[in-house]
């Protein structure tokens, strides 16, 4: 059974580019919402196995989704992955992420597999190593 | 006085006396044409200027040195009778005057030297104005000389010039200063743009590196996603280059070299470099452009940097909702100017002057009106430490002035917040 991801991120040609590589041998079932406003309602909709969530966006930011997120009974359980371009590359160290009290946190440029098996163990509930 | 001989002339008729009675002595004029030498002398010892006679045939031996002349030279008639140039002063003055002598007594007539410097062996160096005149007199032939002392008129002139030359350099040290002031902000600017150009270039490389990974993983002729995919990484490499190209042009350390701008154009560019600050802020940016293609003739860096300072500035006073940022540019005709602009800035500006003129406008806590004054000082600051140097309105200021155009920061009268007025004349076509 494929893996559902919420993507939420404001840059749409971004979105499209992470739907299309995850979905692409059908591991990934992709959701994208470019419009941070609309996250919680998309997640509610979508019941996604883990949200993955850009940091920096107009209007609501990532650290807004993932209050409403946990405060929301249907959707508090759901692992989130953060994505942002904020963070220098030492600051990541070798393993490609970060954690943070809130979770995992990716770095902008991703590559592709440290973003598929970041999100299929976070799926999983395993601890992200 | 230094024009005509004023020889009287024996055969002429005297001049008619006055028709009075009262002078004893105009019956005994009919006979007597000149008055007493003794009145000559007096005249001559007291004139306020320096006059003296040289003997030609005895060496130019001095035979008249009047008191003015004692003064100027600081030597004393008798030291100086029966003397000659060369025991008075100093061997290359005495020779240049009698240098001097010589060509006038072969010349025969008067010759005035504007300007002549003279050494005495005592006194200081004087400045004189003198006229020289050989003088045919019982077969004699007599070099007068009359002088003026223009000393002190030389040597204020000479510290006159000093002085200019020395507010010259003062000026051109400052307006050096005020250029390494605009490069500091400059390079501060940049500083704080780098991390938000950084973050707006990584995002274009976060799709192109999906992108290359997808292609990687092999290419299928009949994948609809191929095409999509290069479209969206031509997209993010455009992206990225114009912010990079944005940044390189801003640390770019040139002189104000001017050329015409549209500034719509330029307007956007800025809003570009700061697109992460906008988004981070949850700014609403309104731009209401109008300018119906008019261009201004800004250097490019530098009026880049005004906008910058003056939007940054705008951004960071909103810290809470709603945060709208309003941007007009738009072509004006002087005497439709926003009043707030003020009478004082005529010097630049003539009613009927086109001009260009940005209003930059927020919805922060404005101006308070004790800080209103200080906002130019260089250093002065209402930011929190670390947030900004305070360099930033002063440098606004001082580029717009080499624009010879007007900046001017307020409150808004429709709502609280802020507005920067800018006026740049436009290009004349």
């Amino acid at each position: 059974m494929a893996i559902k991801v919420l993507a939420v991120d404001d840059e749409a040609g971004f979105t499209k580019l992470v739907k299309m590589n995850l979905e692409r041998d059908k591991e990934f079932e992709v959701r994208v919402e470019n419009s941070s406003n609309k996250a919680l309602s998309a997640a509610l909709e979508f019941k996604p196995d883990v949200i993955l969530l850009d940091v920096v966006m107009p209007g609501m930011d990532g650290g807004d989704v993932l209050t409403q997120v946990k405060k929301n009974a249907a959707l508090a359980n759901i692992p989130v992955v953060f994505m942002t371009a904020l963070m220098a590359p030492r600051e990541v160290g070798e393993k490609g992420f970060q954690m943070s009290p809130t979770g995992i946190v990716l770095p902008k440029p991703v590559n592709l597999d440290t973003l598929k098996k970041t999100l299929r163990d976070a799926a999983n509930g395993e601890p992200v190593e | 006085m230094f024009g005509k001989k004023s020889k009287p002339r024996q055969d002429e008729p005297p001049p008619p006396s006055p028709p009075t009675e009262r002078l004893p002595s105009a019956k005994k004029s009919a006979s007597k044409q000149t008055p007493d030498v003794g009145i000559f002398k007096e005249i001559i010892d007291n004139l306020p200027i320096a006059l003296f006679a040289k003997d030609v045939a005895d060496d130019y031996r001095f035979i008249l040195w009047n008191k003015k002349q004692e003064e100027v030279m600081a030597i004393r008639r008798q030291d100086a009778l029966g003397r000659t140039d060369f025991d008075l002063f100093a061997e290359e003055s005495a020779a240049y005057f009698r240098e001097m002598d010589e060509a006038v007594v072969k010349k025969g007539t008067l010759v005035t030297i504007p300007k002549e410097i003279v050494e005495t062996k005592e006194a200081d160096s004087v400045y004189l104005k003198t006229a020289k005149l050989p003088v045919e007199h019982n077969r004699r032939t007599i070099l007068v000389g009359f002088s003026e002392d223009i000393t002190e008129g030389v040597k204020g002139r000479e510290q006159l010039e000093a002085l200019n030359q020395n507010l010259t350099e003062k000026n051109r040290e400052l307006e050096e200063a005020h250029l390494q002031l605009i490069q500091a902000d400059k390079l501060e600017s940049i500083g704080r743009l780098a991390a938000g150009v950084a973050h707006e270039v990584k995002n274009p490389l976060a799709l192109l590196v999906l992108g290359v990974e997808y292609l990687q993983s092999g290419i299928d002729a009949d994948d609809p996603n191929i095409a999509v995919i290069l479209d969206e990484m031509k997209d993010a490499i455009g992206r990225a280059d114009t912010i990079v190209r944005g940044l390189v042009d801003l640390s770019s350390d040139r002189r104000l070299e001017k050329q015409s701008t549209c500034p719509e154009e330029l307007t956007d560019h800025v809003l570009l470099l700061l697109r992460h600050e906008v988004v981070r802020n949850s700014v609403v940016v309104k731009r209401d452009f109008r300018c119906n293609g008019v261009r201004i003739d800004v250097d490019y860096g530098k009026f880049e940097q005004v906008l910058l300072n003056v939007i940054t500035n705008a951004i960071q006073a909103m810290d809470e909702a709603p945060a709208e940022l309003h941007i007009t540019v738009k072509r004006a005709t002087l005497g439709d100017v926003p009043r707030n602009l003020g009478a004082r800035d005529a010097t630049h500006f003539r009613t009927g002057d086109e001009v260009v003129v940005f209003e930059i406008s927020d919805t922060g806590s404005g101006i308070a009106a004790d800080d209103l004054s200080k906002v130019y000082d260089p250093f002065f600051t209402t930011k929190a430490t670390g947030a900004g140097t305070g360099l930033g309105l002063s440098v606004v200021r001082k580029i717009i002035e080499l624009h010879h155009g007007k900046f001017k920061l307020g409150n808004r009268e429709d709502r609280r917040g802020a507005v920067a007025t800018i006026l740049v004349p436009t290009i004349k076509s």
